[in-house]
């Protein structure tokens, strides 16, 4: 099945940037790429118009087959619930402890208390922020914000899952440690696209590398490296 | 699903948090209603006071001297069975006499008086005392002349003219004042709830985008908006109470004892009073939903 589909999307902000530029694309239910490309090459708006962050100048998008232009506001809650996304400014409820973040993706979708009181600690011991459990995000550094991030995202086990530079802010051993569970996640059939700089993690992998460079998809490679 | 485990505890922290907006809001809410609701009390005595000084004017007919009883009896008739008659007494001579003696006691005047020269008369209350102009004309036959065995029709004409067109201009006024201070007070609660939503409006971004629906970001601030109109009210009312039972009502006996009104206790009276105190509170919880859900409307729109 084909997860997503852009079909001669374009995006043009409110300023006159163009930020992607007819854009044809296609990725297979379970696959896993890495989006690469310089700063300010679309990474970001491409991942934030897919859960509808921002909407696409032209074109069309599908999410498992299904055009998702035009949904009214309940069906648009419905899409994101069905994708897991690490945001690149990890975008967390600052009134809320770590703990109420993670279990946020399970409030909304009805989760019962006790379900989240297991799933949630489980969670957060992945990504290896049980001990914080009760801290506030003001309370923790950018890496670990950025855990709270990815464990949020695939909480609630979610077909797809985008992440924004999920490691730009962690060390090497820690940022290892987030790839693990991506590509755990990846195999039990969840589709991954993960926006990186981090040419280190790409080379090991050997994954799908679609690069992007001033709005526009200038490699797309299977089992590709960084590039130079 | 059942959520409401979700939206109570979520309202309670959420409330113990901002605990800071909160407290701004209860406070807002709670003063400017208390301002209403003295106003409306206080609107409401002036209502009474003029009312109750208008029941006191009545329209008196003085009969001839020679009248017959039949024509005595069918004028008395005739008075109770007009639309604007509250009640009618009949004042004989003897009893004008025994009210004039009273009213002059220890004055000379008294020993000059030879006989009765008081006539006997119909005291007339009206149910509406700005219909006196009607109620006397009837007195009147075509020609202008008073009908047979009515002497004279008298009312303090000089007091009652302008003291009606003065309640009116009173009346008129403090319902516009009950008006404005109403929208300032839900302009000033409005604005503060829309600038506590506004803080967290990157709060509700981020509830959306991690797939919350529309409704699932509104109720816990619809239950704090009316939790904090709520306890507003609350407060103001517990205000009301205090300053209505020490302040208002001792002025009120005052205007009373100057106007020589009997009884004026319209704070006093419980009535009243419940009603101000529970449209304060439907007020308050009102405007505390509603100010929430238009706040929120540009926002949850993600
Ligand atoms: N809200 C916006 N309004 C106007 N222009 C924007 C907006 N967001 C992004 N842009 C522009 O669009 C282009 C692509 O931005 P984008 O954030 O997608 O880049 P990116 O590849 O994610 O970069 P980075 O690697 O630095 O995160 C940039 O030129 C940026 O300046
Ligand atoms: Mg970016």
């Amino acid at each position: 099945m084909n997860m997503i589909e852009l079909k001669n999307i374009n995006k043009i902000y409110e300023d006159n940037t163009v930020a992607l530029k007819n854009i044809n694309l296609v990725i297979r239910k379970g696959e896993f790429i890495f989006l690469v490309g310089p700063s300010g090459s679309g990474k970001s708006t491409f991942i934030k118009l897919l859960i509808k962050e921002i909407d696409e100048s032209n074109g069309n998008i599908y999410i498992a087959e299904r055009n998702i232009c035009n949904l009214k506001s309940s069906r648009i809650s419905q899409l994101r619930r069905n994708i897991g996304c690490v945001f690149q400014d990890y975008k967390l409820l600052s009134n809320k402890t770590v703990f109420e973040n993670v279990a946020f993706a399970l409030e909304v979708i009805g989760k019962p208390v006790y379900e989240i009181k297991i799933r949630v600690p489980q969670v957060l011991k992945l990504v290896g922020l049980y001990n914080k459990l009760n801290s506030y995000p003001h309370q923790l550094s950018a890496g670990e914000q950025q855990r709270v991030s990815v464990a949020r995202a695939f909480v609630n086990r979610p077909p797809i899952l985008l992440a924004d530079e999920p490691t730009g802010n962690l060390d090497p051993g820690t940022a290892e440690g987030i790839m693990k569970i991506l590509s755990r996640i990846n195999l039990i059939g969840t589709t991954v696209l993960m926006a990186t700089h981090d040419r280190n993690i790409v080379n090991s992998m050997r994954r799908r590398v679609i690069e992007l460079e001033e709005g526009e998809i200038i490699r797309d490679q299977k089992r590709g490296v960084y590039g130079d | 699903m059942v959520r409401t485990r979700y939206f109570f505890s979520e309202t309670f922290t959420s409330l113990k948090r901002n605990f800071f907006m909160g407290f701004t809001a209860i406070t807002t809410v709670a003063i400017t209603l208390f301002i209403v609701g003295v106003f409306a009390v206080i609107v409401y005595d002036i209502q009474g006071i003029t009312s109750s000084i208008k029941s006191q004017v009545e329209l008196r007919v003085y009969l001839k001297d020679e009248i017959s009883e039949e024509l005595k009896e069918y004028i008395e008739q005739a008075i109770i069975g007009w639309k604007e008659t509250e009640s009618v007494e009949y004042v004989s001579k003897d009893m004008a006499l025994e009210r004039f003696k009273k009213q002059m006691e220890g004055s000379d005047i008294l020993k000059e008086i030879e006989g009765n020269p008081l006539p006997a008369s119909f005291d007339i209350t009206l149910n509406n005392p700005e219909k006196i102009d009607q109620a006397e004309l009837r007195f009147y036959d075509r020609d202008g002349n008073f009908i047979e065995g009515v002497d004279d029709v008298i009312y303090e004409r000089k007091v009652v003219k302008p003291l009606f067109a003065i309640t009116a201009i009173i009346g008129t006024i403090s319902f516009l004042i009950i008006i404005a201070l109403l929208l300032a007070a839900i302009v000033l609660i409005f604005n503060t709830i829309r600038l506590s939503i506004y803080a967290r409006r990157k709060e509700i971004e981020v509830m959306k985008l991690v797939g919350a629906t529309n409704w699932f970001v509104r109720i816990p601030f619809l239950f704090e908006g009316f939790f904090e109109g709520f306890a507003g009210s609350i407060i103001s009312i517990i205000l009301l109470y205090f300053i209505c039972n020490f302040l208002l009502i001792k002025g009120e006996r005052a205007i009373a004892d100057i106007m020589r009104i009997k009884e004026l206790a319209i704070v006093g009276s419980g009535n009243v009073m419940l009603y101000v105190y529970l449209g304060v509170l439907v007020l308050g919880g009102l405007i505390g939903i509603l100010s929430s859900i238009i706040a929120l409307r540009r926002y949850v729109k993600v």
